[in-house]
């Protein structure tokens, strides 16, 4: 209860001088701040889903584009005003991962995996020939009745706390160790009485809408929707690489894997796609070869080796989950 | 719908079944999805490319240095990492896999550059006509190839001392490697046969099609599609899935206009490996 205290503490304090450092930047930092929210929102959904609950969806892109295409098609099609799109976004969004649900929740690792990456072509394919939701060009928003600058920043803030905000309660509430008892061994948790498929459907469910109200922050950021832009497997590879990196299963890691991936490869290299795609790759293979728990748990590791040796060793159990052994398929090849 | 359809689309597929050939056999052996597989095509392609540009090789001819070039790229790359990463946690592979597939887009592309090429041959665009049925050279050489690689590997599998030890590896490793199989190299040689297969797929996708070093996504796509119509981890059902996504494909097509053809393709795959996990062709789940 202490932890979930600081932890809200902390989000609230870190949302409060976001939302109050905002207004006095520049556009160009006001729009990069936008896109790295943005980005933490889909990787925090992603790492609801696959970090905590343990399964992973190469999917992220369906429901950006469904909460992009709700929220677009909303105020084009329609007199709402912007915040009612959001919300539009989100709960549509449910609605289609409740419908996904269904086929896609038969399904387990690899073969869920491949499930949602073919459900988001699926998508895609959908929305390139639907003409009213505009075809293969896409719609563009009205662009009088959308926010922009400050306040689509402002927004995307919220969202992004939101999504911090489910990854607090996921990582300790007693529904979060639930949904990582099903990660970790899920026969074992089914036999300890823990509703398999009614918290598999929750974490599915709540990523999905997550993911669909980052999506109608990308259609105002762009003023436009298109089936290239919002359903591009791009959001699907980078959720996953951005939440890898920093570190699947913690709450602080897609933070730092959405810093690392956007800020500091995809942003300073744009200029250098073929280095930049070396990088990401390689980067990612070593990753998974040397700190397969991400870089947050490698840092902090080092950290508390520095630390535990200058002061005296304080506490030996208190080891978080993430630690204890995230491997746990032992079966030798 | 004419009978030219029908055959289009069992000819296409033959080209499909090649592709998810090799999927099918990494993930039946090693239980790894290999997310670079559409590079390895897309690197098949290119490096028949190399030989048809510079040495004037007709593509069929470049087909097996091909193979063998890439089965040499792919077998280090499983041997002394891929093999590593299968036991550290469930996800890696995939990542590491994915992570490679980056890399070979980027080295595809600082090598040949982004815009797309074709393998030239004169049977490219040639087509003949069968008991009034309109069909194209390429794909029906294509689907002859993708009869005999299917019949090799099925047999190769089935009936020699190697293939033993490849059906005992993928069946259980443990036991495997203390009956005194070398596991490991069995892996990296399952690994550069489907390299292999993958670089055949390639070198035919180049010559019925143009490809750019991106090409790879879509070609992994309808690999993984062939693998779920067929069963995920079935060599033999293979081609009985890539026919059927090319019927399925060009069926679509004809009935809805080219721009359903996916969606409709991807529901298919979709619904399928939901529901008939063991694929179309299978009473009994995986043995």
């Amino acid at each position: 209860v202490k932890q979930t205290t600081g932890a809200a503490v902390a989000l609230l304090a870190a949302t409060t001088i976001a939302l109050l450092l905002g207004p006095g930047l520049d556009p160009g930092t006001q729009d990069l701040a936008t896109t790295l929210l943005v980005y933490l929102t889909v990787a925090q959904a992603w790492n609801i889903l696959s970090g905590f609950a343990g399964q992973v969806s190469l999917g992220a892109a369906a429901f950006v584009a469904v909460g992009g295409y709700t929220a677009g098609l909303a105020l084009v099609h329609t007199p709402v005003s912007w915040p009612v799109g959001v919300v539009l976004a989100a709960l549509v969004s449910c609605a289609i991962a409740a419908v996904l649900a269904v086929p896609l929740l038969r399904l387990r690792g690899d073969y869920f995996a491949i499930g949602t990456l073919a459900a988001s072509i699926a998508v895609q394919a959908l929305l390139t020939n639907w003409n009213w939701a505009g075809g293969a060009a896409g719609v563009t928003l009205p662009i009088d009745r959308i926010p922009t600058g400050t306040v689509l920043f402002e927004l995307a803030a919220v969202v992004a706390a939101a999504a911090m905000a489910v990854a607090v309660y996921v990582r300790y509430s007693a529904f979060g160790l639930r949904l990582t008892a099903i990660r970790d061994n899920e026969p074992a948790a089914a036999g300890l009485g823990v509703a398999v498929y009614r918290h598999r459907f929750c974490a599915l469910v709540l990523s999905g809408a997550l993911t669909g109200m980052a999506g109608a922050v990308t259609a105002y950021q762009y003023v436009a929707v298109s089936p290239g832009g919002m359903a591009s497997v791009n959001w699907s590879l980078n959720a996953v690489l951005m939440a890898l990196v920093g570190g699947a299963g913690s709450v602080l890691g897609p933070v730092l894997g959405v810093f690392v991936v956007y800020y500091g490869l995809t942003r300073q290299l744009e200029d250098f796609q073929v280095v930049s795609l070396v990088v990401e790759g390689v980067l990612l293979v070593l990753i998974v070869k040397f700190a397969p728990s991400g870089l947050w748990s490698f840092l902090t590791r080092a950290g508390r080796a520095v630390w535990g040796r200058r002061r005296a060793p304080a506490r030996t159990s208190a080891a978080t989950p993430e630690e204890q052994a995230p491997a746990k398929e032992i079966e030798v090849v | 719908m004419s009978a030219d359809v029908l055959v289009a689309g069992v000819l296409a597929g033959g080209l499909y079944a090649l592709i998810g050939l090799g999927i099918s056999l990494v993930f039946g052996v090693l239980k790894m999805m290999n997310l670079m597989h559409g590079e390895l095509v897309i690197g098949g392609a290119y490096l028949a490319s190399l030989l048809v540009g510079y040495a004037g090789l007709d593509p069929l001819l470049a087909l097996p240095f091909a193979m063998l070039g890439m089965a040499a790229l792919a077998y280090p790359l499983q041997r002394y990492l891929l093999t590593g990463l299968l036991r550290s946690s469930p996800n890696a592979p995939l990542v590491a896999t994915f992570g490679l597939s980056l890399v070979a887009q980027a080295v595809l592309q600082a090598a040949f550059g982004t815009h797309p090429k074709a393998l030239s041959a004169p049977y490219a665009d040639a087509g003949f006509t069968v008991l009034g049925v309109r069909v194209q050279a390429v794909y029906a050489i294509s689907f002859a190839l993708t009869v005999v690689l299917c019949g090799a590997t099925h047999l190769i599998l089935t009936r020699t001392r190697a293939g033993s030890a490849v059906r005992a590896a993928a069946a259980d490793p443990v036991t495997a490697s203390m009956l005194g199989l070398n596991v490991r190299r069995i892996y990296a040689l399952t690994m550069a046969a489907a390299a292999a297969l993958a670089a055949a797929g390639g070198v035919m996708t180049g010559v019925a099609q143009s490809f750019t070093p991106t090409s790879g996504l879509p070609l992994l796509l309808t690999g993984f599609a062939v693998m779920a119509l067929a069963g995920i981890g079935s060599v033999g059902g293979v081609l009985l899935g890539g026919i059927t996504l090319g019927v399925l494909q060009s069926i679509s097509t004809d009935l809805f206009g080219g721009g359903w053809r996916n969606f409709v393709v991807y529901t298919v795959f979709f619904l399928t490996l939901s529901f008939r996990p063991s694929g179309l062709f299978r009473r009994t789940v995986r043995a």
